[in-house]
């Protein structure tokens, strides 16, 4: 199966054909969504501003992760469950709209970057070398953030 | 008057340019969702301190210590570009039902702290370290979170009246 066929086969499925009917489904789901986005970004920011040394001072940086995870989790988990319901309303359309595609890429990118790199930084030492890198994790991580929320406005819009 | 007012504001030069570039209203938008992730999540931390879900170790004074600069910040932003936005639809934001209820509810949740703050805050010294806050502070944290996530749809669902 191909992506596209992937996308094809979310319109046609009962989930898409819901979205695509109702009339307030689409509204309330972007709501949920954007709730969601609130903590998710409110949970990213207080971290890479708490490496950047604003904000929750009386934690460490590693130790504020640990607390907030669970939102963090929670937040990727209801925006993913939203973003698809919103994406089966016109899964066709987001597959050909290049800020869709973009949002995906930035997207991956920003998770991966999270998990696989920025997580182990958070629980280096605080001095050093390995504390300028952290910092400059950080401004990544907030950069590649910021390019999601932009590509993720223009897919409206384009 | 308050309609004359929005007229004018809309009418305006800064309105217009908004309203009629393609690019600036989206940006000035995105920009309101970051300052509002920035807001809203930093007071839900301090809301769920209180209601004993997130930093529990940490005592409430220094949670709400830590993250109230971040408010503030995201509110300045927050506040700025929504006046944007608000500048160059303010003709058809009065009149809209989503945006008249986003107003409400912001005053509320501006009331909420301000109450919070000069009766049960006081005490802070007194329950700060404790995991279960007193019920009042509880009910503070729930009626912020609350009203935020009504601020949030209602904010949203100007665009759905926006016609």
């Amino acid at each position: 199966m191909t992506l596209l066929q992937l996308f094809q086969w979310l319109g046609h499925s009962a989930v898409g054909i819901f979205m695509q009917q109702s009339t307030y489904a689409f509204a309330v789901v972007e709501m949920v969504h954007l709730l969601s986005l609130a903590i998710l970004g409110g949970v990213i920011l207080v971290i890479d501003l708490r490496v950047l040394g604003f904000g929750l001072k009386s934690q460490t940086p590693g130790g504020l992760a640990q607390e907030l995870k669970p939102f963090l989790a929670g937040s990727i988990a209801i925006s993913a469950i939203s973003g698809i319901l919103l994406l089966s309303e016109e899964p066709i359309k987001c597959y050909y709209n290049p800020a869709f595609r973009l949002k995906m890429l930035f997207l991956g990118v920003a998770l991966v970057f999270y998990f696989a790199i920025q997580e182990r930084f958070l629980l280096a030492p605080s001095t050093g070398p390995s504390a300028l890198l952290a910092k400059w994790a950080s401004v990544v991580s907030l950069l590649l953030w910021l390019s999601v929320g932009l590509a993720g406005r223009a897919i409206g819009f384009i | 008057l308050l309609q004359r007012f929005c007229q004018w504001l809309y009418d305006s030069g800064i309105g217009t340019a908004i309203r009629e570039s393609i690019w600036v209203f989206p940006i000035i938008e995105t920009v309101h969702v970051l300052g509002i992730a920035l807001l809203v999540g930093t007071v839900a931390i301090l809301d769920l301190r209180l209601l004993g879900l997130a930093l529990k170790r940490e005592p409430v004074s220094r949670v709400a210590s830590g993250v109230l600069p971040l408010t503030w910040a995201g509110f300045a932003v927050m506040f700025v570009s929504g006046f944007l936005l608000f500048w160059s639809e303010a003709a058809k934001s009065y009149g809209n039902p989503a945006f008249r209820l986003k107003l409400l509810l912001l005053f509320l949740v501006g009331l909420n702290p301000l109450v919070f703050h000069f009766t049960i805050y006081r005490r802070v010294g007194e329950w700060g370290a404790l995991v279960v806050t007193p019920l009042r502070a509880r009910l503070a944290a729930v009626f912020s979170l609350t009203l935020w996530g009504g601020i949030v749809c209602a904010g949203r669902a100007i665009a759905y009246f926006q016609k």
